[in-house]
C-alpha cells in the first residue's frame, strides 16, 4: 500500500520507480530479491526519513541511488546535475586511520575540483559547524565513533550539494552528539536542501522529517507526510511504525 | 587528472605513515648493514659481496612492501567501505585505481630512494669510491616493483588481499625466469609445448631482462639497448595490466 498525500507543487528532487534488485551469493549463486519494486518520490526541500526494520533494503536503496550497485530493475531520477551536487554519509562510516579530519575533508573538496582557497574555507566552516575545529590536526584513527561519524557528515556537505543523503547518521551518537547532528539536519533544511536519511530512531524522524516512507521486505508499504502518519497513530510514531510493518 | 592526483597524493600520505613501512624499511637498513660483515668474512670480496648482498636486501624488502600494501590497497577501501564514500562522489573507477597506482609508486619510489641511497653511501665507505652502477641497479628493481604492484592490484580486484599478495609474490618468482621459460620454446618438436611456452613467456612479465646486478659487481657492462627495450615492454605491461584491472573493477558492486 501506498499513500501518497500531497506534498506541494515543489520539484521531484528524486523518483524511484519499479526498482528491483537481485543479488546472486553463495557456492550455487543463489538469487535473492534484495528490492522487489520500490517506489519513492522526494521533492525539493523534503527532510525525507526512510525507515524500515533491518534488511528492509533501504541502504541497498541509497546505494542503486548513488550508482554503488547496478539495478535488476527499475529506474532513478535524480534531479541534480551528476553526484557533484550530491553528499552522501554511509552507516558507520570509517576513513583513512593515518589521515587528519582536516586532510581528509581537503582530500574530499579535491574530489569536487574545488579551488585550493574555496577549500580551506569551506573546509574550516564544516569543522566547526560540527563541532571538531579542535580535532581537525588530529588523525582519524584516534577519533570517536562520535567524531567519525560527525566527519562523516562533514565530508557528505563539503561539495554544498543539493540532496544530501544520510544512512543512519545518528547511531552511534551520544544525545549530545544526537542533538548536533540534528541541528545540521536542520541547518539543511532551512538552507532549502533535500535530505534523505535512514534511522531507526523514530523520536529523531518525527521531530526533523516532512515525509516518510516505510519499507519492508524489499517494498515500500507506506510513504506520505509525517504529520498524517502521526494523525493515523494519536502521535505516536513508533505505533504506527509497528502497525504498518506488521501488516 | 586532478581526481586521479588527488586519490594518489592521499595514497601516499596514507601509507607513507603506516608503521608497518617503517618497520620493514629498518629492518632493510639492518640487511644492508648487516651486510658489511659478510663483506669482512669474504676473501677479496668484499665490494662486490656488499653489492651483491645490499640489491638481494633493497630488492626483497621492495618486494614485501609493493606486494603487500598493494594487495590491501583496493581490498581496504572495499572492506572497510571507504569505496563509498569516494564513489558516491563524481569519482570514476579508473580514476582511482590509477590514482592508487600512482600514491603507491610515489611511496616506493621514496622507500626505494631512501634504500638505495644508504646502500650507496655505506657501499662507497667499504669501496672508496662511489659505485654509477648502483643507482641505475636500483631504479631498475623500481621498475620490476612497479610491475609487481600492478599485477597485485590486479590480482586484488577478484581475490582476497592475502591471496593477491601470494599471486604477486608467484609473479615476481616467475618474472626472475622468464627467459628460462622461453629458452623451452627450442626444446623438442611439440607444438603444444612450444605454444604454452610462448604463452608463460608473454603472460609473465620478464622482469629479469632489466636485472643488472651482474654488471654491478662487475661481470660485464648490461646491453643498454636491450634494458632500454625490455624497460619500454614493462611500462606498456604495467598500462595493460592496469586498464585490465580498471575494467574489471569498474563491474564491480559494492
Amino acid at each position: 500500500m501506498t499513500n501518497v498525500t500531497d506534498h506541494g507543487d515543489r520539484p521531484v528532487a528524486l523518483k524511484v520507480a519499479g526498482l528491483r534488485k537481485t543479488v546472486h551469493s553463495g557456492f550455487r549463486r543463489r538469487s535473492r530479491e534484495i528490492l522487489r519494486g520500490v517506489d519513492l518520490e522526494v521533492r525539493e526541500g523534503d527532510v525525507f526519513g526512510l525507515l524500515g526494520p533491518n534488511g528492509a533494503g533501504k541502504t541497498t536503496t541509497v546505494k542503486v541511488v548513488l550508482g554503488l550497485m547496478r539495478p535488476t530493475a527499475g529506474t532513478v531520477e535524480l534531479n541534480v546535475e551528476g553526484l557533484g551536487e550530491v553528499g552522501y554519509m554511509p552507516e558507520n562510516p570509517y576513513f583513512y586511520d593515518y589521515l587528519t579530519g582536516r586532510e581528509f575533508l581537503l582530500f574530499c573538496a579535491r574530489l569536487f575540483a574545488i579551488e585550493a582557497h574555496e577549500r580551506r574555507r569551506r573546509v574550516d566552516g564544516l569543522l566547526s559547524d560540527v563541532g571538531l575545529e579542535a580535532a581537525g590536526g588530529t588523525q582519524l584513527r584516534k577519533y570517536s565513533k562520535g567524531m567519525l561519524q560527525r566527519i562523516g557528515i562533514a565530508q557528505a556537505l563539503v561539495n554544498d550539494p543539493k540532496l544530501v543523503l544520510l544512512d543512519e547518521p545518528m547511531t552511534g551518537l551520544d544525545p549530545l552528539g544526537r542533538v548536533e547532528v540534528k541541528h545540521i539536519i536542520e541547518a539543511l533544511r532551512r538552507r532549502g536542501k533535500t535530505v534523505l536519511f535512514n534511522s531507526h530512531i523514530l523520536a529523531d524522524v518525527a521531530e526533523l522529517c516532512s515525509r516518510i516512507a516505510i519499507m519492508d521486505r524489499g517494498q515500500v508499504v507506506w510513504q506520505g507526510a509525517v504529520q498524517d502518519a502521526l494523525a493515523d497513530a494519536d502521535g505516536d510514531l513508533e505505533a504506527f511504525f509497528v502497525r504498518t510493518v506488521g501488516k | 587528472m586532478r581526481r586521479v592526483l588527488a586519490i594518489a597524493g592521499n595514497t601516499f600520505r596514507e601509507t607513507i605513515r603506516d608503521r608497518v613501512l617503517a618497520v620493514i624499511v629498518l629492518f632493510a637498513l639492518s640487511m644492508i648493514v648487516a651486510s658489511l660483515w659478510l663483506a669482512s668474512i669474504s676473501l677479496g670480496q668484499q665490494g662486490r659481496m656488499m653489492k651483491d648482498f645490499g640489491l638481494v636486501a633493497v630488492s626483497l624488502f621492495g618486494l614485501i612492501v609493493a606486494v603487500f600494501v598493494a594487495a590491501s590497497l583496493v581490498h581496504k577501501e572495499v572492506e572497510k567501505r571507504t569505496v563509498f564514500v569516494l564513489f558516491s562522489k563524481p569519482v570514476g573507477r579508473t580514476q582511482f585505481i590509477w590514482g592508487k597506482f600512482l600514491g603507491l609508486a610515489a611511496t616506493m619510489l621514496a622507500v626505494m630512494a631512501g634504500m638505495g641511497l644508504f646502500l650507496f653511501v655505506v657501499d662507497w665507505f667499504v669501496a672508496g669510491h662511489p659505485s654509477g652502477w648502483l643507482p641505475v641497479a636500483v631504479g631498475l628493481i623500481y621498475l620490476q616493483l612497479l610491475t609487481i604492484m600492478a599485477v597485485t592490484i590486479l590480482f586484488s580486484t577478484v581475490a582476497s588481499a592475502i591471496l593477491a599478495s601470494v599471486l604477486g609474490i608467484c609473479v615476481f618468482v616467475a618474472g626472475q625466469l622468464s627467459h628460462n621459460v622461453l629458452s623451452l620454446t627450442g626444446l623438442g618438436h611439440g607444438a603444444v609445448l612450444r605454444g604454452l611456452s610462448w604463452v608463460v613467456f608473454v603472460l609473465v612479465p620478464n622482469l629479469s631482462a632489466v636485472d643488472i646486478k651482474a654488471s654491478v659487481v662487475g661481470e660485464g657492462a648490461p646491453d643498454w639497448s636491450q634494458v632500454g627495450l625490455w624497460g619500454g615492454y614493462l611500462a606498456a605491461y604495467i598500462v595493460a595490466v592496469l586498464v585490465l584491472a580498471s575494467v574489471i573493477f569498474r563491474r564491480k558492486e559494492f
